[in-house]
């Protein structure tokens, strides 16, 4: 017995590591598993308070989350309102002579054949029917149907609106229609025949007809068309307006 | 009561298709036209309801479009009218469960729809009569509109027989049979 005890005693440990290693490969998931619940247990008070602590921290950090995405929010509200009131403030400097109410654009036309906007504020806000209306880079129409908080606007592209204009150089008085075709431009007919126009030359209201007030910029020439007898001759104006993505418009106060 | 359920049904359509037809088609055209869903819409309740249903929706539908954003009331109602009476009577003669029926029928709606409409606008504003435009748009807004029905297709086929059950139950066997 004592022979065995000194003969194992002494073998080289490096020759048993194969079994060694068989063993804790067998043994020692189980046993990482049972260290785990034992550290688990006897740490067990401070582990539940940790997920108490946790939960309060993270119950505040969502608060005070909220509460600065709120801020957020408030801030881009702001900032839009801030951009928009500058734009306001911009319109209103250039267009001092004039009482003017802002709207902002709601609705654009569903229809093909005509180029209506809806703005936001209506009879209680003071529009009523034919009504100028412009925008920073000028003229974008006139006030056709009012309800209480909303006001139909016909543009100056559409097909059946006729603008009385003149060139503000030459003083030229000309007619400008909206077209099916195009909704950028516009078409200048009733040319004078004694009238000089030149490319690049602005239009703006003559006042003529008494709808649009005079004087706000319609847009400029940018091609003049001859013909054979000079009085059909035609020009096309780039409106000023770009009808696709106007947002804010300012309605002009009549009388006022 | 399914009749009346299926007209609120109808009329949420309606809806949807206005908010659609002013928010995603006001930037969603082929050279800057768009398409006419309503058409769409009067269209399919004309084949799969009747010409009655069908020429009845079109002209309320017609007329609150027509207080919405129209210039004067009543052409969108008559002329929506006139399209859902036109989607009874082409199912009278033709078969809806053809594609190319339905598509050919939406062209045909389509152009009637624009091109009487601006023909009153001509007269009522005496504007210029473009001939080449309004050409243009109604070509365009027709193939823009059975682009639409080809993908709604499915949908409005199943919706379509259903509808056709609560309005037509008396007259599907003596068409068929």
């Amino acid at each position: 017995m004592l022979i065995i005890l000194v003969t194992v005693s002494n073998l080289n440990m490096e020759n048993i590591s194969g079994v060694e290693n068989a063993f804790s490969m067998l043994v020692m998931p189980i046993q990482n598993g049972l260290t785990y619940l034992k550290n688990r247990m006897a740490g067990n008070d401070s582990f539940f308070t940790n997920i108490n602590n946790l939960q309060a921290e993270n119950k505040e950090l969502k608060e005070k989350n909220k509460q600065l995405e709120e801020s957020l929010r408030e801030l881009e509200v702001i900032k839009a309102e801030n951009s928009s009131l500058k734009e306001y403030m911009k319109m209103t400097e250039k267009y001092t002579e004039f009482s003017t109410i802002p709207a902002n654009v709601i609705n654009r036309d569903i229809s093909n054949l005509s180029r209506m906007l809806v703005i936001n504020i209506g009879s209680k806000d003071g529009i009523t029917e034919n009504m100028t209306v412009i925008s920073q880079e000028g003229l974008v129409g006139h006030t056709i149907s009012v309800t209480e908080h909303t006001a139909k606007v016909q543009t100056i592209v559409d097909s059946a609106s006729t603008v009385s204009g003149a060139i503000s150089t030459s003083r030229d008085g000309i007619l400008l229609k909206g077209t099916l075709e195009d909704k950028k431009n516009l078409k200048a007919t009733f040319i004078p025949a004694e009238a000089t126009l030149v490319q690049g030359d602005s239009v703006e209201t003559s006042g003529m007809g008494g709808l649009y007030e005079k004087g706000i910029h319609i847009g400029t020439i940018t091609e003049i068309v001859n013909t054979k007898n000079i009085t059909n001759r035609y020009a096309i104006i780039k409106a000023a307006v770009n009808f696709d993505k106007i947002e804010t418009v300012l309605v002009i106060k009549k009388g006022e | 009561m399914k009749k009346a359920l299926s007209i609120i049904l109808l009329f949420f359509l309606f809806l949807i298709s206005y908010f659609i037809q002013s928010n995603l088609f006001s930037w969603f055209t082929i050279a800057g036209i768009k398409p006419n869903v309503f058409i769409i819409l009067v269209l399919y309740i004309g084949l799969y309801a009747g010409r009655r249903v069908g020429s009845a929706l079109g002209i309320v539908f017609g007329l609150l479009l027509d207080i919405f954003m129209g210039r004067q009331i009543g052409i969108s109602g008559i002329l929506l009218g006139t399209v859902g009476f036109a989607g009874g009577y082409l199912d009278k003669n033709f078969s809806k469960d053809s594609k190319i029926t339905i598509i050919l029928m939406c062209i045909a709606t389509t152009f009637f729809y624009e091109i009487i409409n601006y023909i009153f606008l001509v007269l009522m504003y005496k504007m210029e009569f473009e001939i080449l435009a309004i050409a243009k748009i109604a070509i365009i807004e027709g193939l823009y509109n059975s682009m639409i029905i080809i993908i709604i297709y499915p949908f409005t086929r199943w919706v379509g027989y259903k509808i056709e059950d609560i309005f037509k139950r008396s007259n599907i066997l003596t068409r068929y049979f």
